[in-house]
């Protein structure tokens, strides 16, 4: 029997930090939207911004032009200072294709 | 998108609403969104991440068992293809053996880590390349290449982050200089990009940074890049500029580009979406000057097109890489041509009007791209198709004829350049090329 022993190529991956604590609930929260403004983000963040409305009593949804817009600035360290700020407790990113 | 979380040191995966390609298209219905929105809300609250654990600790080797070392080798490389780790093409198994050979061609030790790999984020080191280069065919000689150009491709500004997702098709070039390019068999001459059993290392260090692409980064079509077309991805482009070809004052690309002293061996890595061939001689009885110039304008007239995946290249980048081969060259250098002067020249006449650009919709990406200089370029008419002469890449090479020259089309943000380490035992593995290759012929 030819025994043949190699590398797995595909390298490890570090993880550094945990993904984001979910919420219990939506209801009362405070909910941002970021947008590259690409890939119909202009109607389908809206339209999340009017569903969760509806949906979830006391929710406040900022409008998708409350954070700079465009793949150029959404992944900068700005962008993620301005959203802090804002006070969200979630965030929806979009729209990647 | 899960690269992308890995490239951040997240756990690969993420909460994620995904729908068909179709639901993104202008026009489209996206009643879908209100149907489930369900999975939105879940996004939010009930999502867990299904992967645990810091991804720390040495891989485990593979292990295939069969009854002839040739079955050994089938059922190896369907294992690899079946993981995802190859390219349909056969595979070296990178055995250890196999990978400490290739090691023999490293100035730095295995371990040393080069950075991780965008946008998966795998780990990659020195060993890391030797894996990929065992697999992709290639020998210890060709190591240091492939490691500068790993380097150069890690290296942010390179933009090899969005590039290797994006669905433009981008592939990286990678242009080197210095004496390593002959002395380890990289073509620069008839066929520089293509298969040359005489000159193979480019082919094997393109298709090892492929590999790494793909293993390493996650660069999978349709999954972890969205390349359209994908091509020129099999081997990527790794060429030698002809230097022997210069004419007396021209300066080798690393010279130019990066300030590398002539005579010094580097690497210059852009990326490129497209090549084309460019019928550069004329077919009358033209003059010297005459079939120059008109070449000249028939080049500048393949690179007077809205590229607008060049744009993220418009202030620091290139607009794209031209070939020329050095019997031209030299023709051009008689008649007072310098590569200054055609870049200059191929700044002038491949600029486009603005009502071209109109046309064609152009604006609209020139209005949101990050950078100011290309953005106010719009107030230029005719608008030139890079911000500066400087940014066009001319590189000598290819078969001593005059009729073609080659144009690879820019999407490159940047041009990085690395120096190439030459291995210690870099005459003893050069003598062994010479046994198993046979004696390096010149062209």
């Amino acid at each position: 029997m030819i025994r043949l022993e190699f590398h797995d190529p595909s390298g490890r991956i570090e993880v550094k930090q945990p993904h984001a604590p979910r919420l219990p609930s939506l209801a009362g929260r405070r909910v941002g939207l970021v947008s590259n403004d690409q890939w119909q983000a202009h109607r389908m963040l809206p339209l999340l911004k009017s569903l969760l409305e509806a949906d979830f009593p006391g929710i406040q949804v900022l409008p998708v032009d409350a954070f700079p817009q465009g793949n150029a600035v959404i992944g900068s360290e700005d962008t993620a200072a301005r959203v802090k700020a804002s006070g969200v407790d979630a965030v929806i990113v979009g729209n990647a294709a | 998108m899960t690269n992308a979380v890995a490239g951040l040191g997240l756990a690969p995966d993420a909460a994620m609403v995904t729908f068909p390609i179709e639901a993104f298209l202008p026009g489209s219905d996206i009643s879908t969104v209100r149907a489930r929105r369900g999975e939105f809300y879940d996004g939010l609250t009930r999502w867990r991440s299904a992967l645990a654990g810091d991804g720390a600790g040495d891989l485990p080797m593979i292990v295939v068992e069969a009854p002839s070392a040739e079955a050994a080798l089938a059922r190896a490389n369907h294992l690899m293809l079946a993981s995802r780790w190859g390219d349909g093409l056969p595979l070296w198994p990178p055995t250890r053996e196999r990978v400490d050979w290739i090691l023999e061609g490293s100035a730095q030790p295995r371990e040393r880590r080069l950075g991780t790999f965008p946008p998966r984020g795998g780990v990659t080191t020195v060993e890391s390349c030797a894996i990929a280069l065992a697999m992709a065919g290639g020998r210890p000689e060709y190591l240091g290449v492939l490691v500068a150009a790993v380097e150069a491709f890690l290296d942010p500004a390179s933009g090899s982050e969005s590039l290797q997702a994006a669905s433009g098709s981008a592939f990286p070039v990678v242009i080197v200089n210095g004496p390593i390019g002959a002395e380890i068999r990289l073509n620069a001459g008839f066929g520089c990009l293509g298969p040359d059993p005489q000159r193979p290392a480019g082919a094997s260090i393109g298709r090892a940074l492929r590999l790494l692409q793909q293993n390493q980064g996650g660069a999978l079509p349709g999954l972890g890049t969205m390349a359209s077309y994908g091509g020129l991805r099999y081997t990527n482009v790794v060429v030698a500029e002809d230097e022997a070809a210069l004419p007396a004052g021209w300066a080798p690309h690393g010279t130019e580009r990066h300030g590398a002293a002539p005579g010094t061996d580097s690497i210059s890595l852009a990326f490129a979406s497209g090549a084309t061939n460019i019928r550069r001689r004329g077919a009358g009885k033209e003059t010297p000057a005459q079939d120059a110039l008109e070449g000249m304008h028939r080049m500048a007239d393949f690179m007077r097109v809205p590229n607008m995946p060049g744009l993220v290249g418009y202030e620091h980048g290139t607009p794209g890489i031209l070939l020329l081969p050095g019997v031209v060259a030299k023709t051009m250098a008689g008649l007072g041509w310098t590569k200054a002067t055609m870049r200059d020249f191929f700044w002038e006449h491949s600029r486009i009007s603005v009502e071209q650009l109109r046309r064609a919709g152009a604006p609209a990406w020139i209005e949101i791209d990050a950078s100011a200089v290309t953005r106010e370029s719009l107030s230029r008419d005719p608008w030139p198709i890079t911000a500066r002469p400087e940014n066009f890449i001319i590189v000598i090479a290819g078969g001593g004829h005059p009729t073609n020259s080659y144009w690879l089309q820019g999407y490159s943000p940047a041009v990085v350049g690395r120096p190439v380490e030459r291995p210690p035992a870099l005459d003893r593995l050069l003598a062994a090329a010479e046994r198993d290759l046979g004696p390096r012929q010149s062209r």
